[in-house]
């Protein structure tokens, strides 16, 4: 049965946590341990997620949790998996579950992931990706979209925030031949819902980027987090896509699935300008933003559909 | 030793306020300071403390204040019941509010509109820099030519002359109020309000939350919060404990919070769905089917756990049939 706000579990496993009000990345952890259970064991690396959820004697996870070195997300998952089935503690529905930011995946955390999905352990990542290191204070990673203020990419007279694109993560790890790959936004959390529960049932390694934008770090009201997380997604800078690896769909060098494919995008212009860090933009580089997603799309619907 | 405490909320410059009231009042030989905030893992919005120690001699004790000279609220919603704990004999209290003092019954509280003096000058309303203008009125050890001072050395160059022109303007206002209070100082003038030492108590705790709706949660496995106090004894020998395992609310970290319409709410529970902090939950089903529509009337099938709802608005963002809108705490509290 496909879990929606209705059917999903009542239960609370990430709660009383101290994440900012209005944290895109806290409600991804607390939706995705809804769908794993109890019985999920998790890994955070050095982030927001792990610094509002463990402080001594507070502790906002219910079910195991532990953290990681910054850069060992991944290989402590494996530890952790490794370790439960020689004991036979395994039980059916555990699931080893890592959640770690976009510096901690896609910077720092990219060689043990990398081993990881090599190796085919049976493991689920979770990437939350709020575009940049927003636990130290928003300092720019690799998955900081072109234009972003950052503090280590101030916007001043003639550069107006990052220089360098988005890393594509998700195609990095589909070139892994990876068993289960996905994207999500918070601001469709149905669709990322579905992809934990898909993620969950599969084994092998299984890997979801999902967007989770940040008040603090990117400028905008508390309240506006799953609206600009639904934003991000209808103005085409942000895709929702499936990965199905060759083991799984049967085809050489996996399957690509576009999840959703707008007819017409919202407005990119009104969606930048709602956040703080893109305010310096001009017309031009927002011009140069809509082409580089036009682009983009054209590529993902010619091979993707 | 002058020691000032700064209550604010994350993001409103209690910390920024304190380095550089401490940076002031080190600046002249012989002069020391020390200053720091609380260290915890709160964020925008969640009540956080700073301290500044001043004194002529290098200072030692990195700890916490507990009592203090002056103590400063940023935010007058934190200003809770057992204020007048934390101020040493002789003490005042500086509060941002539009209120008058006389509001707050109390001589030793000085009210100070500090993001009406903000917002004129800055454009924003961020009281830090006001209450350093004021304590320059308060605090003999402290002269407006050392905040600016500071201010240059420790500011961005952008907000030199803005923030400058804020401390010249709230010194002025305090000046007024200084005076009004009578005998400028800290510590002689205790015997002149009748103060008398009070008992020294632990670290105030998180404002306590108004009473939180008593309707229950569902059955379901669940972070809880814990009465009673650890026993350090048995935590000292071990490097585990429960998960799950809960010792404070989040209810202090809010001003506005949800009200639900129960006549207008379908039951989608979008708000449950989407809330970051789980604090909306489904009511479960209760009685029968037949008074179901007296029910309906009186309980909507959500509702909201204050004593964890931060107050943030997902929630109201979230529901398409208008059934929920934030109201301010104070008007809350007051009905």
């Amino acid at each position: 049965m496909a879990l929606n706000a209705s059917t999903i579990s009542d239960n609370e496993l990430f709660f009383g946590h101290k994440a900012c009000a209005g944290c895109g990345g806290s409600l991804a952890v607390r939706a995705a341990l809804k769908v794993l259970g109890p019985h999920a064991i998790a890994a955070l690396p050095a982030g927001c997620m792990s610094a509002v959820g463990f402080n001594f004697p507070q502790l906002s996870f219910a079910n195991n949790a532990m953290i990681t070195p910054f850069a060992a997300t991944a290989a402590v998952l494996t530890g952790i998996e490794a370790g439960l089935r020689a004991q036979g503690k395994k039980p059916d529905d555990c699931t080893v579950v890592g959640f770690a930011g976009d510096g901690g995946t896609a910077d720092i955390g990219l060689q043990a992931l990398s081993g990881a999905i090599d190796r085919n352990d049976d493991v689920l990542y979770i990437c939350y990706d709020n575009e940049a290191y927003m636990n130290t204070g928003i300092q720019k990673s690799s998955l900081t979209p072109f234009g972003a203020k950052t503090t280590t990419t101030p916007a001043g007279q003639h550069a107006h925030g990052c220089l360098t694109n988005k890393k594509n993560l998700f195609q990095i790890v589909a070139a892994h031949d990876i068993t289960y790959a996905a994207t999500a936004s918070v601001g469709y959390l149905p669709d990322f819902v579905r992809k934990v529960e898909r993620a969950r049932d599969i084994h092998g390694t299984r890997f979801i980027h999902v967007m989770a934008p940040c008040p603090t770090g990117w400028g905008c009201a508390v309240d506006e987090t799953v609206d600009i997380a639904r934003d991000i997604v209808d103005t085409g800078l942000w895709y929702l896509a499936e990965f199905e690896g060759s083991a799984i769909s049967g085809v050489c060098g996996g399957k690509f699935t576009l999840n959703r494919n707008p007819q017409t995008f919202a407005s990119v212009e009104a969606y930048l300008k709602r956040q703080g860090r893109f305010r310096a933009l001009d017309e031009c580089e927002i011009a140069e933003i809509e082409a580089a997603r036009d682009a983009a799309w054209e590529v993902m619907r010619a091979s993707w559909c | 030793m002058i020691e000032v405490l700064w209550h604010g909320r994350g993001g409103q410059g209690a910390f920024t306020a304190a380095r550089l009231l401490g940076a002031a009042a080190s600046l002249n030989e012989g002069k020391y300071a020390l200053a720091f905030p609380s260290f915890g893992p709160e964020r925008r919005g969640a009540p956080m403390c700073a301290f500044t120690k001043m004194d002529d001699a290098p200072l030692g004790d990195r700890s916490a204040i507990k009592q203090a000279d002056f103590v400063v609220y940023l935010d007058e919603t934190l200003l809770g019941a057992d204020w007048d704990k934390e101020l040493k004999p002789g003490g005042v209290v500086l509060i941002n509010s539009t209120k008058p003092s006389a509001a707050f019954g109390d001589k030793r509280i000085i009210a100070l509109d500090a993001d009406g003096i903000s917002t004129e000058h800055l454009g924003r309303p961020i009281p830090n820099t006001v209450f350093l203008g004021a304590l320059c009125a308060f605090c003999d050890r402290l002269e407006p030519i050392d905040v600016h001072a500071a201010i240059r050395l420790y500011m961005a160059p952008k907000l030199h002359d803005k923030n400058i022109a804020v401390v010249d303007a709230a010194c002025a206002l305090a000046n007024q109020a200084a005076n009004a209070f009578g005998e400028v100082g800290t510590q002689d003038n205790a015997e002149a309000l009748g103060a008398t030492e009070p008992a020294i108590t632990a670290a105030p705790t998180q404002s306590v939350s108004a009473p939180s709706s008593h309707t229950p949660r569902p059955q379901s496995v669940i972070c809880t919060l814990q009465t009673g106090e650890l026993d350090p004894q048995q935590f000292a020998h071990t490097t585990c404990f429960s998960a799950g395992h809960l010792v404070t609310k989040n209810a202090g970290w809010r001003n506005e919070r949800p009200v639900i319409d129960a006549g207008a709410c379908t039951g989608c529970y979008q708000c449950y769905f989407y809330c970051p902090d789980g604090a909306i939950y489904k009511v479960p089903a209760q009685g029968t089917t037949t008074d179901a529509q007296s029910h309906a009337a009186l309980r909507a099938p959500v509702a909201v756990d204050l004593d964890f709802c931060k107050g943030c608005g997902v929630c109201v963002s979230v529901c398409k049939f208008n059934a929920l809108a934030m109201i301010q705490e104070s008007e809350a509290n007051g009905a």
